[in-house]
């Protein structure tokens, strides 16, 4: 099980980094990065299944990963036959996926928007394998009610399957985080919030965000659980998550997840937000970076071997290095002014 | 061979054809299901669902918080995976709590993601009864500039229930207007008709005239059918052009009465500056200013809010003195 979060976390790593560094080297106008988020990310992922609705934001794509790609598919040699799995992957082709959100994040052709939307703004709906995946638009909170909404659709539809959305600690203090799970705790909807508290909204500190001792204690004001959770620890995280979407299915309504996870980067890469976090503050969220961690506990119980890690990490590195550079080589978007704006 | 049509509904209320509208598409399609603050039990502020909740249950009908922002957020979802909402808005004026959620998540989302939101928003709108500032508006406008969303505005029976099915099976969210002094006054015959699944612009001519193009929608169609009698005795044909879809626009139907009266006119019950008569005005110069022997009028409320005293309330919206006046100056 650890080995399996571990595989997805490095791939979610590898991903960042590379982006990192195309923003330093001017190859890409903006990046926001998802280092430190992605213990949460990816046990969030590993919790849903086929059928399910992922509502994500701008550093959950440990959860697209872990929701679009089939390590095992991937890297078909490394893993031990028939490893126990945390979770069902979807089906379907794993490094298309890839290669399009690779293309996504290019503003390429054969991004999920074609180039209209920008990173992670973007829906994948693919019904065959029970994939739906919305994502953001630049309004921080706004997706609570939406997230909501594909709930009440699968409420609706008498199906079992949930909807989970995230978003940061500073989207809790807008309008629709409450209007959101209110209605959904009124109506019992199969929806699990995570907030993923990183101490840091762009640059503003919790002191300036919310005058509670915890966000998940809110939960009590609709009426529905609240936890929270270490979320630079996998194992926990999927915990928590396993009980809420248990609850969901069963129709007994929403969860509020509260992960406390670290800012290791700036709002968005080339910002100098980092400098409002105060330096021993940042050395506790670096000592604490959970990739570190999860290797650490698996080598410590002697899964893996330091030399696994490390070619898992430079198999990573490479197939994102191949993927982005065939995203890099194909087409940009033809010059339009007439998408369609309306359904025919 | 022009057929006889069917009468369905003899002289049926505007009010009744929104009720009978919206159960005749529950009863048609599962997937449609009401949200609204006081929809369920009460039946709605103005009654529209009365006996709904008992038809149709709670799961297709249902009571919301007062949360606009959430229940339109929650129903674009819902759209985008399968259902087909239809949200009450207990007055047109209260969406400005929900605007974040109509112009950004539901009206982008199509070009945005591919991912139609088949959504309809009922909006008890417009003024004459002395409502005040907040239960009196005409805000077409706003939404009008928000590609993505289609606005409907019907001003008879009969396109109220046409339009509202079409509203509900059309992929795109629809914005409904309907007016409030319009639910117990207006009635029309209602025939046996096709349900477009789409809502298509239309230019209705609702009284044929050769001297001026009058255009307007909602409430003010009646008042421009009224005023033209008046004018009828001085010896002036006005036609009534009625828009009950604003977006998708029909203009070769106004252009094409243009083109025969060479005058134009607008009406309309909202305030002025930036009013949809001013884009009209501006479509008309654009593309047949060379048809147009005199100048675009607009008779519309001032740039004010709604006073509550009726009184006062009446001398903004246009009166059919106002209008006759408005229209006597284009063709002096």
């Amino acid at each position: 099980m650890l080995r399996e979060l571990h595989a997805y976390m490095r791939l979610t790593r590898e991903w960042d980094l590379r982006y990192e560094k195309m923003f330093k080297t001017g190859a890409l106008s903006k990046w926001y990065s998802s280092v430190g988020n992605e213990a949460t990310t990816v046990a969030c992922g590993s919790a849903i299944e086929k059928g399910d609705a992922l509502v994500s934001l701008h550093r959950d794509v440990g959860a697209i990963l872990r929701h679009y790609v089939n390590i095992e598919e991937l890297f078909p040699d490394i893993f031990p036959e028939k490893m126990s799995l945390v979770r069902q992957p979807l089906g379907g082709d794993s490094r298309d996926r890839l290669f399009r959100l690779a293309c996504q994040m290019l503003g390429r052709e054969h991004g999920f928007s074609r180039g209209h939307e920008r990173s992670y703004h973007y829906n994948h709906m693919e019904p065959d394998h029970g994939l739906i995946h919305l994502g953001m638009i630049s309004h921080l909170g706004s997706m609570i009610p939406v997230a909501a909404g594909a709930a009440l659709s699968f409420q609706q539809q008498g199906l079992d399957r949930v909807s989970i959305n995230f978003i940061g600690e500073g989207a809790t203090s807008t309008g629709d985080f409450h209007e959101g799970l209110n209605i959904a705790a009124v109506w019992k909807l199969p929806f699990i919030l995570v907030i993923e508290n990183n101490h840091w909204a762009f640059s503003t500190p919790t002191s300036q965000q919310y005058a509670c001792d915890n966000l998940a204690s809110r939960a009590l004001g609709y009426g529905i659980p609240g936890v929270e959770v270490d979320g630079n620890d996998p194992l926990a995280v999927l915990e928590v998550m396993q009980t809420a979407v248990k609850r969901a299915r069963a129709g007994e309504g929403p969860t509020l997840v509260e992960a406390h996870l670290g800012r290791h980067r700036g709002h968005s890469e080339g910002d100098d937000s980092l400098n409002q976090v105060p330096s021993d503050e940042l050395k506790g969220y670096l000592d604490n970076d959970p990739m570190d961690l999860i290797e650490a506990r698996l080598l410590s119980s002697g899964v893996v071997s330091r030399a696994w890690l490390q070619e898992i990490k430079e198999r990573s590195a490479n197939l994102i290095m191949e993927v982005v550079d065939e995203a890099m080589a194909m087409p940009e978007p033809t010059p339009n002014t007439d998408r369609n704006t309306y359904a025919d | 061979m022009p057929t006889e049509s069917k009468i369905l509904e003899e002289n049926l209320l505007y009010i009744d054809a929104l009720s009978l509208a919206l159960r005749d598409e529950m009863r048609e399609d599962p997937t449609v299901m009401l949200m609204g603050q006081d929809i369920a039990g009460h039946g709605g502020a103005f009654k529209i669902t009365r006996d709904f909740l008992e038809e149709f249950g709670d799961r297709r009908v249902r009571n919301t918080p007062i949360a606009e922002s959430g229940t339109v957020g929650i129903a674009t979802g819902a759209a985008i995976l399968g259902q087909r909402p239809v949200i009450e808005m207990q007055f047109a004026d209260f969406i400005t709590c929900g605007f974040n959620q109509l112009v950004n998540v539901a009206a982008k989302m199509y070009w945005r993601t591919e991912c139609s939101v088949p959504l309809v928003i009922r909006m008890p709108g417009g003024g004459g009864m002395g409502a005040g500032a907040f239960h009196s508006q005409n805000i077409e406008s706003w939404f009008l500039h928000s590609p993505g969303l289609k606005v409907v505005a019907p001003a008879f029976s009969d396109d109220a229930y046409r339009l509202l099915r079409s509203a509900i099976k059309d992929p795109n969210p629809v914005i409904y207007f309907e007016h409030k002094f319009l639910y117990r006054r207006e009635r029309s015959d209602l025939q046996e008709m096709q349900i477009p699944d789409r809502i298509e612009g239309e230019a209705n001519v609702r009284r044929e005239g050769h001297h001026l193009t009058s255009i307007s929608w909602g409430w003010m169609t009646h008042r421009a059918l009224e005023a033209a009698e008046v004018m009828e005795k001085e010896g002036i044909e006005i036609e009534v052009i009625d828009l009950p879809v604003l977006s998708p626009l029909d203009l070769s139907g106004i252009f094409k009465s243009i083109e025969k009266t060479e005058h134009a006119a607008i009406i309309h019950e909202a305030t002025r500056t930036a009013g949809f008569g001013a884009e009209l005005a501006a479509r008309i110069s654009d593309e047949a200013i060379w048809n147009l022997d005199g100048p675009i009028r607009r008779m519309t409320y001032p740039d004010s809010p709604s006073p509550f005293h009726k009184g006062l309330e009446a001398a903004r919206i246009p009166s059919v003195d106002v209008i006759c006046d408005g229209w006597r100056e284009v063709l002096a």
